[in-house]
């Protein structure tokens, strides 16, 4: 591969191809070539890493839970957003269902999101298995829509709220970023729903390379990255579509659940 | 951290997403980073909620302290992201991160830049004197229907009546570049010295309005409009295609609209009816505003570059090269005001007339002088200045 460092992204929206055209120019600006390829779904991601035909993936939990597995735990971390850090998922009722404690679910409906989203179904579930409710006695409603895209377009965490709202269902799991901004933005009635649940925390996403990336690429692309400042209006700009204030150094106690969960039900 | 030292709020039941942060967020941006919001609640939501949204804003979620009463008291640290910067007062250049904010609003960083070239503190007069011109303008604005005795126009011989059409149509030729050449500017300025932006507006309205009264009463007697010559249209194109902010005030509003008011002057001496004296008395009062802010300025910038004396010269001298050989004030307005002053196309009346035309233009001289030396000029920068000033008055 050529000095310049190859980056891969899933393009779960239009604003991917702004943000990475962005950060392209910004790493060149800074002295790093850098370029980027767009994927329609983490798995494709995942394989070409592993193929070695990109430097770098920018990847959901699962995905880097999955590069960390097939490399038998050698792969490199290379950072993630402060967002990424101490993510939960909720589980919400509606104030009608009768629902006080966790013990109240069984028989009844819990909407859930695409079958590969950690925030929105893989985590949820667990935590639920964890505090022992009974899920083959709680009837699921899934939306499992955008798949391949790990429930980065948020779309089926909408189509929860949206099922709690009308009543379809009487509980649903989002992740709590979700859960916040359609609430401050106005757009969650809090007289008719409320949070039941909280689980543990658990990370997001991270950058992923093979560990035979080449030393200087590692440094040249963490140079880069851990230099853009959310006061600095051209980066600010990238910061705010991609989500966050500040990149941060990897860390991995936080995908512990995830592979637990992908343990017990077999999700590999 | 100190828990004492915390702001304290109730939100009472409120759910997060049902009125609360209208209580939270505003508590917490007036604190530093660090500063501690305490804030009561009876919403079990909450507890679920608000260390969420800390998350999400990069707050710090820092206790839940459950109360007898069964509420809690929930501790939350102010972030370190989106504090919004104090924009200060007078003092100061601007920056252009800015935007429209206005002087003294609290900013948050990391907006966009704004193409305001003008946003040195030296570019622009002080606000103060700027203030107090602009609100001189509010007052002694005028409606040029109401305040013009349209009724007493009265019929005026063939020749007087051209001349007036012709004056009237030089006169708002004039003024619609000056009208043209602030507004060049406006959108260059930094809202932080939105004073001179308001001005300006003020003196783009006059030249409207003033526009529009000459164009009324250049038709008003019947009569039609005259001609505009070539030496007008150089003149004032060289005015137009002025980009600094200074050199703009300095041969516009200094050199141009000081002639003016002799010229103005000289009409009203000299109109043939209480409409066209009333015209020239109430442009006049506008245009000597126009004046004082241009002299303001450039007696200001003079003050804060050492070389702009010289670079005003440099300018005054280029835009004469290009007028060069085009001989002297534009035929038809000085035929004209000629006629003007003879009051009727008598041969006896017309020498009279020419007379004072050769007297005006040694006072449109000797008022460019009095007004470069109050600007900030010498008496030798100032005759020579006034003497390579445009023959188009203006």
């Amino acid at each position: 591969m050529s000095e310049s460092i190859l980056l891969g992204a899933v393009a779960y929206d239009p604003k991917v191809v702004t943000i990475w055209e962005g950060i392209r120019e910004y790493f060149r600006a800074e002295g790093v070539d850098f370029d980027f390829a767009l994927f329609s779904n983490y798995e494709r991601q995942v394989d070409t890493l592993l193929a070695g035909h990109i430097d770098i993936a920018w990847n959901t939990p699962l995905g880097h839970v999955r590069v960390q597995r097939r490399t038998e735990g050698r792969s490199r971390s290379l950072g993630m957003r402060d967002s990424d850090r101490d993510f939960h998922a909720k589980i919400v009722v509606r104030r009608d269902a009768g629902i006080r404690t966790l013990a109240d679910l069984p028989g009844k409906t819990l909407a859930v999101g695409s079958r590969d989203s950690t925030q929105a179904r893989i985590l949820p579930l667990h935590f639920l298995r964890q505090e022992g409710v009974a899920l083959d006695r709680v009837q699921l409603l899934p939306f499992d829509t955008d798949l391949g895209k790990h429930g980065d377009t948020g779309s089926s965490e909408l189509d929860v709220l949206r099922a709690l709202a009308d009543g379809r269902a009487q509980a649903g799991a989002v992740g709590d970023l979700v859960w916040i901004n359609e609430q401050s933005a106005g757009r969650v009635d809090p007289r008719l729903v409320d949070v039941l649940y909280t689980t543990p925390g658990f990370d997001h996403c991270m950058f992923d390379a093979l560990p035979s990336l080449a030393e200087s690429k590692v440094k040249a692309f963490q140079r880069a990255l851990f230099a853009m400042r959310w006061d600095q209006p051209a980066h600010r700009r990238l910061l705010e579509l991609e989500g966050l204030r500040e990149w941060l150094p990897p860390r991995e106690e936080g995908y512990d659940s995830l592979r637990r969960a992908l343990d017990e039900t077999g999700g590999w | 951290m100190s828990r004492a030292a915390a702001v304290a709020l109730d939100s009472g039941e409120l759910p997060l997403g049902g009125g609360l942060l209208a209580l939270l967020r505003p508590a917490l941006e007036l604190l530093a980073p660090g500063g501690v919001v305490a804030l009561r609640s009876s919403s079990a939501g909450v507890r679920h909620d608000l260390p969420s949204w800390c998350r999400v804003e990069r707050h710090a979620y820092l206790a839940c302290e459950p109360q007898a009463d069964g509420s809690d008291v929930h501790f939350i640290g102010r972030g370190s992201f989106g504090v919004p910067d104090a924009t200060d007062g007078d003092a100061g250049d601007a920056d252009p991160h800015t935007g429209f904010a206005p002087r003294g609003a609290r900013v948050e960083r990391g907006g966009p830049r704004y193409p305001f070239t003008l946003h040195r503190r030296d570019a622009v007069p002080p606000a103060q004197t700027t203030r107090q011109l602009y609100d001189q303008a509010i007052a002694a604005q005028w409606d040029a229907a109401r305040d013009i005795p349209w009724d007493r126009v009265r019929p005026l011989s063939p020749a007087v009546e051209r001349a007036v059409g012709q004056v009237m149509t030089f006169l708002a030729e004039n003024e619609l570049s000056a009208l043209y050449v602030p507004s060049k500017f406006v959108a260059r300025l930094h809202p932080a010295y939105a004073e001179t932006a308001m001005f300006l507006a003020t003196q783009m309205m006059d030249e409207s309005r003033h526009i529009d009264v000459f164009l009324r009463r250049a038709r008003a007697g019947g009569g039609q409009l005259g001609v505009s010559s070539v030496t007008t249209s150089r003149s004032l194109l060289s005015l137009l295609q002025l980009e600094d902010f200074t050199e703009a005030a300095f041969l516009l509003s200094v050199l141009g609209e000081g002639t003016f008011l002799d010229l103005l002057r000289y009409i009203e001496r000299f109109a043939p009816d209480e409409v066209t004296a009333e015209i020239a008395r109430r442009t006049r009062a506008d245009e000597s505003r126009h004046v004082h802010f241009g002299v303001l300025h450039v007696r200001h910038a003079l003050g804060c570059e050492a070389a702009l004396a010289r670079r005003l010269e440099e300018t005054v001298r280029r835009r004469a090269a290009t007028l060069h050989g085009i001989g002297g004030v534009p035929a038809p307005i000085q035929d004209a005001l000629t006629i003007l002053a003879a009051g009727s196309d008598a041969p006896s009346a017309v020498a009279r007339g020419h007379e004072a035309f050769r007297e005006l233009l040694s006072e449109m001289h000797a008022g460019r002088l009095k007004r470069l030396v109050h600007a900030g000029f010498t008496a030798e920068q100032a005759q020579l200045l006034s003497e390579l000033h445009t023959p188009n008055f203006m």
